[in-house]
């Protein structure tokens, strides 16, 4: 037997791979059985010898075979292949590669960037503010214990009402669920000085009210008890901090100081933290509210919170102080019969339902947002990713592992999102300024908003989740490298690639159409709600506040006085038609209530719901330009003469239903127990919301009830109402420098600040929806284009063949024209699927408004045709022989 | 004819050079064997056609181990001598899979051209 080892090991002249005992053993065996099998053909040993030994025989030497075989593979570029250093430092090689690439790219990373940021931005701006009113703890020790208390009088059609005086020290008295009952109420103080007056926005609150929200003074003290009762020394101030930093400059030894308010001098005593902004983030000060026993029990006027005790429930709470109004209603039936109580948590009352639920439109609004920002990048890396086809492909066939591509294309994409995101984030705190600046009272607790943790972290995330969402499809379908498709196809891009680009444009539509509708059915119901007839003619109108709370005023007569002179000095002034006076003008804001009782009613006690009250000047309806049959209110209505009062039409249809009211009698508890004449009937003004129907309204003449105040001024002009501001205020110094007249708005501002939030909704969804409708085009634009150069070739063959151009149009057209039709119908189906949870935020429209849902798909597709026509004109343009030429 | 001689050659030493690892990989599908082997199936199945010396066989079994295709491992049976036996791994019968269909696909892009060149 030959012995094969020793010529193998011969033949291996390398000593490296002749010490490999194995291989010599393998290679051995082989030839071996090679010589077995030879031997069993029939030859002969010498020429089996011979012919298995040409096994390992070549012109080449055996050991440079296996070398040349066995070498390790060559490190591979940074980029190219698989990491050997460690994973960071090759991640590191992969941003700057990544970086490089973004910056040769110019501009598919502006496109991309910009979309990036539109769609981030807008996502944080609004986290921002969900984040600030719904999702940051209210600013009270234990917000949870906290509760808001309202009297309630169904049968009035008043589900929530303010407390009386004696209401609320019985509850207090009474109670055993609440560690602290506090109430308080508005005021305003006029700050006098010598030459000037203006009116300070303040609580009158109750002793125990910080405590109850756990909030002490910064400086100085709370109100004592004994500051707190009718004849305890209630001249005694607590300032916001900042009020203190504006009228004081911060200055520390403001407690020694005392400010003349309403005439009389008050005493500093303390300051409120900076972080205090209770609802009211420009309120000035707080004085004592000192509760008073004695006032009636039907004056309802106090706002009423309070802190559980720890381990109590609101329900346990709820049902004492149900009792404890049972016990007050047979005690107190004239004014407490049929009155219960509402509790409600503060966060349901500081973020009313109706605030979330607008949020969460929003939110909803801008999620889409980003979706179809998404689908724009996505789609743009697509079609780049066919361009670096080749280059992919040469990594790959390079001996790049798929994982490694992935990665590098996976980083560029995560790359691009986080800085979209920084960008959104520079965008987002643009936002809120804006919104700060434009609308701070278009929801609660807007004053608080400020970026925090949580809303980095959300761009962050947001940014992060959009690159693994637009950056991992377009990456595995890049990474899977095709080389007879590339070769095939030139820098084309699969058919696969293809459909999923036209997956995304269909779904950029679907997704503007359904954001579109949303905008539509509040543009639309903002269209409805400004052609809403007010019930008063807002033309040439300018109002005023006029404060008459100092001590020089201390009665209804001297108030009136007071009055009749203005309102003859302002009716001489030059430019002015008309003037009147009233207790609160329409959409002013604020509003009063009373009881309506009528006579000789067979039901019960006669008892009907509620109306509400004004008190107005003579002259008032001709003034404001609302309709009255019947007299008006005139100098010879005084305290001694017949109670007479004015109903509005819908007071009038309520309470003397089919007959002429006018003559007939009426008790209104807020004007007296007297029964009052019915001397006219005025048309319905909507009070206090365009959007809400005008409720039943009467009015008392400001000649018979002339103490109450503030009072607003109203003057019907020839011109520019605006115009004769500084002389209505002049007038109001001409006769006493120390009274404030402030709040000067024209009706339009009145009418425009009682949209304010209807507007504020209607702009932002308005601008979520033409990103979209910009994004969803730009998205088009693309893909048409794209397609286009795709089909250069084809389209050049087509001409070539003697097609007209205007087919080539149509062709290109109609292909764009399709995928939008289809985006249009889905977008359609989810617009009304979705529209349903808008409801309370419509006026005058149904969610399935058939004139928002025709005009919307008619404008996407006139707006997809414009974005069509561009490539589709460039594709009827090709020159035959250049298309040709190029493939 | 000495020119047709050349290209088949050239042919020979190309189509070998490209199909000599799906060659190996497919053999190896079924169940694992030893270098030997395979050299006769390859010789067998191809009915000579195609034939891989020891030069060639074992650097090319050694390289597919190295890169994780193939495994290769000694085996003592009863009554034999040890040999070293060759298994497909699960990244091998992928490569297996991918190698198959760049083979149909170069196929079916030469039958193409082929027709073209006939047409």
């Amino acid at each position: 037997m030959p012995d094969w080892k020793a010529e193998i090991v011969r033949r291996l002249a390398d000593p490296t791979l002749a010490s490999r005992a194995d291989i010599v053993e393998e290679l051995a065996q082989h030839v071996d059985q090679r010589y077995r099998t030879l031997l069993a053909r029939g030859l002969t040993e010498a020429a089996a010898y011979e012919e298995a030994l040409q096994e390992v025989t070549d012109s080449v030497g055996l050991a440079d075979t296996f070398r040349t075989r066995m070498r390790p593979p060559a490190p591979e570029a940074p980029v190219l292949g698989e990491a050997r250093g460690n994973l960071l430092s090759s991640i590191g090689q992969d941003l700057r590669y990544a970086a490089r690439m973004l910056v040769k790219n110019r501009g598919f990373t502006a496109v991309a960037l910009i979309a990036l940021t539109l769609g981030v931005g807008a996502n944080t701006a609004i986290f921002s503010v969900i984040n600030t009113v719904m999702l940051r703890p209210l600013p009270f020790a234990e917000p949870e214990r906290l509760v808001r208390i309202w009297e309630s009088f169904p049968e009035g059609g008043w589900p929530t009402f303010s407390a009386s005086h004696p209401n609320f020290l019985d509850w207090r008295a009474k109670n055993t669920s609440f560690e602290q009952l506090a109430a308080f109420t508005d005021v305003g103080l006029a700050l006098t000085s010598q030459n000037d007056a203006e009116i300070l926005r303040g609580i009158a609150v109750t002793a125990d009210y910080l405590p109850t929200l756990g909030i002490s003074p910064m400086l100085g003290r709370n109100f004592r008890p004994d500051e707190d009762v009718p004849g305890g020394n209630t001249r005694v101030v607590i300032l916001t901090y900042g009020f203190w930093q504006r009228q004081f400059g911060g200055d520390p030894d403001v407690l020694q100081k005392t400010m003349t308010l309403n005439g009389a001098p008050f005493s500093v005593i303390g300051v409120l933290p900076e972080s205090f902004a209770f609802a009211t983030p420009t309120l000035e000060l707080l004085v004592p509210l000192a509760p008073d026993p004695a006032r009636s029990r039907g004056d309802h006027r106090l706002r009423v919170i309070g802190r559980l005790k720890p381990g109590t429930t609101m329900a346990q709470a709820h049902a004492e102080f149900s009792a404890i109004a049972a016990q007050l209603a047979t005690q107190f039936p004239a004014s407490n019969r049929g009155w219960t109580v509402v509790f409600r948590s503060f966060y349901e009352w500081l973020v009313p339902e109706q605030s979330r639920q607008r949020l969460l439109v929003m939110a909803g609004a801008v999620a889409l947002v980003l979706l179809i920002a998404c689908g724009n990048v996505a789609s743009l890396l697509l079609a780049r990713g066919s361009e670096r086809q080749r280059e992919i492909s040469i990594r790959a066939a390079l001996g790049a592992a798929r994982s490694r591509i992935l990665r590098q294309l996976l980083i560029e994409a995560l790359l691009l999102s986080l800085i979209g995101g920084a960008l959104g984030m520079a965008a987002a705190v643009g936002a809120n300024r804006l919104l700060l600046a434009y609308a701070p009272d278009a929801l609660p607790r807007l004053n608080e908003l400020s970026l925090d943790a949580r809303v980095l972290g959300f761009a962050l995330l947001s940014a992060i989740v959009t690159g693994l969402l637009f950056g991992l499809v377009p990456a595995l379908q890049a990474s899977r490298p095709n080389l007879t498709d590339t070769l095939k196809e030139g820098t084309g891009g699969g058919t696969r690639r293809q459909r999923l680009r036209h997956l995304l444009v269909v779904g950029e539509v679907a997704l503007s159409v359904a954001l579109l509708i949303g905008a539509g059915l509040l543009i639309r119901s903002f269209w409805r709600l400004q052609r809403v007839d007010p019930g008063f003619d807002g033309t040439r109108l300018l109002t005023m506040r006029v404060n008459l709370s100092g001590l020089r005023y201390p009665n209804g007569d001297a108030r009136r006085v007071f009055y009749d002179r203005l309102l003859s000095d302002v009716r001489a002034l030059p430019g002015v038609e008309q003037a009147a006076t009233s207790s609160i003008v329409p959409l002013g804001g604020g509003n009063t209530s009373t009881e309506v009782k009528l006579l000789g009613r067979a039901q019960g006690t006669g008892r009907v719901p509620g109306a509400d009250w004004r008190n107005v000047s003579p002259g008032y309806f001709r003034t404001l330009g609302i309709p009255l049959r019947g007299r008006d209110f005139n100098e010879a209505d005084t305290a001694q003469s017949q109670p007479v009062t004015i109903l509005s039409e819908a007071a009038a249809r309520q309470y003397f239903p089919g007959e002429d009211p006018v003559g007939k009698t009426i008790i209104l508890s807020s004007f007296g127990d007297n029964p009052m004449t019915v001397i006219g009937v005025a048309g319905d003004v909507r009070n206090n919301a365009l959007a809400t129907d005008a409720g039943p309204t009467v009015y008392g003449s400001a000649t018979v009830y002339s103490g109450w105040n503030p009072m607003f001024l109203a003057i019907r002009t020839a011109g520019d109402p605006a115009a004769l501001t500084a002389s209505m205020r002049a007038a109001v110094r001409a006769i006493d420098a120390s009274v404030p007249a402030y709040d000067v708005r024209t009706a339009e501002e009145l009418i425009a600040q009682s949209l304010g939030s209807r507007r504020f909704n209607m702009y932002l969804l308005g601008c979520f929806a033409a990103i979209a409708l910009l994004l969803a085009c730009v998205g088009l634009f693309g893909v048409m284009s794209y397609l286009v150069s795709m089909r250069t070739r084809d389209i050049g063959i087509r001409l070539a063949l003697g097609a007209a151009p205007g087919s080539v149009l149509r062709l290109i057209l109609s292909h764009g024209l399709l995928l939008t039709t289809i985006g249009v119908a889905i977008g359609v189906a989810g617009g009304l699927a979705l529209t349903g949870t808008m409801r309370t935020l419509l006026f005058g429209v149904e969610p399935t408004d058939t004139v928002t849902f025709v005009s919307v798909p008619l404008l996407l597709i006139a707006v997809a045709l414009v974005a069509c026509y561009v490539p589709a004109r460039h594709a009827m343009r090709v020159d035959p022989l250049i298309a040709l030429r190029s493939e | 004819m000495l020119v047709k001689n050349v290209y088949a050659r050239i042919l020979d030493r190309e189509l070998k050079k490209g199909s000599a690892e799906p060659i190996i990989l497919a053999l190896l599908e079924q169940r694992p064997r030893h270098g030997y082997e395979i050299s006769q199936m390859i010789e067998s199945q191809s009915d000579g056609a195609v034939r891989f010396k020891v030069t060639s066989l074992y650097p090319l079994l050694y390289k597919l181990e190295k890169r994780g295709w193939l495994q290769g491992r000694w085996v003592e049976k009863a009554g034999q001598r040890r040999r070293r036996y060759y298994r497909i791994t699960a990244v091998g019968r992928r490569v297996l899979a991918e190698q198959r269909q760049g083979w149909e696909r170069f196929a079916a892009a030469i039958n193409r051209i082929v027709e073209i060149r006939h047409a």
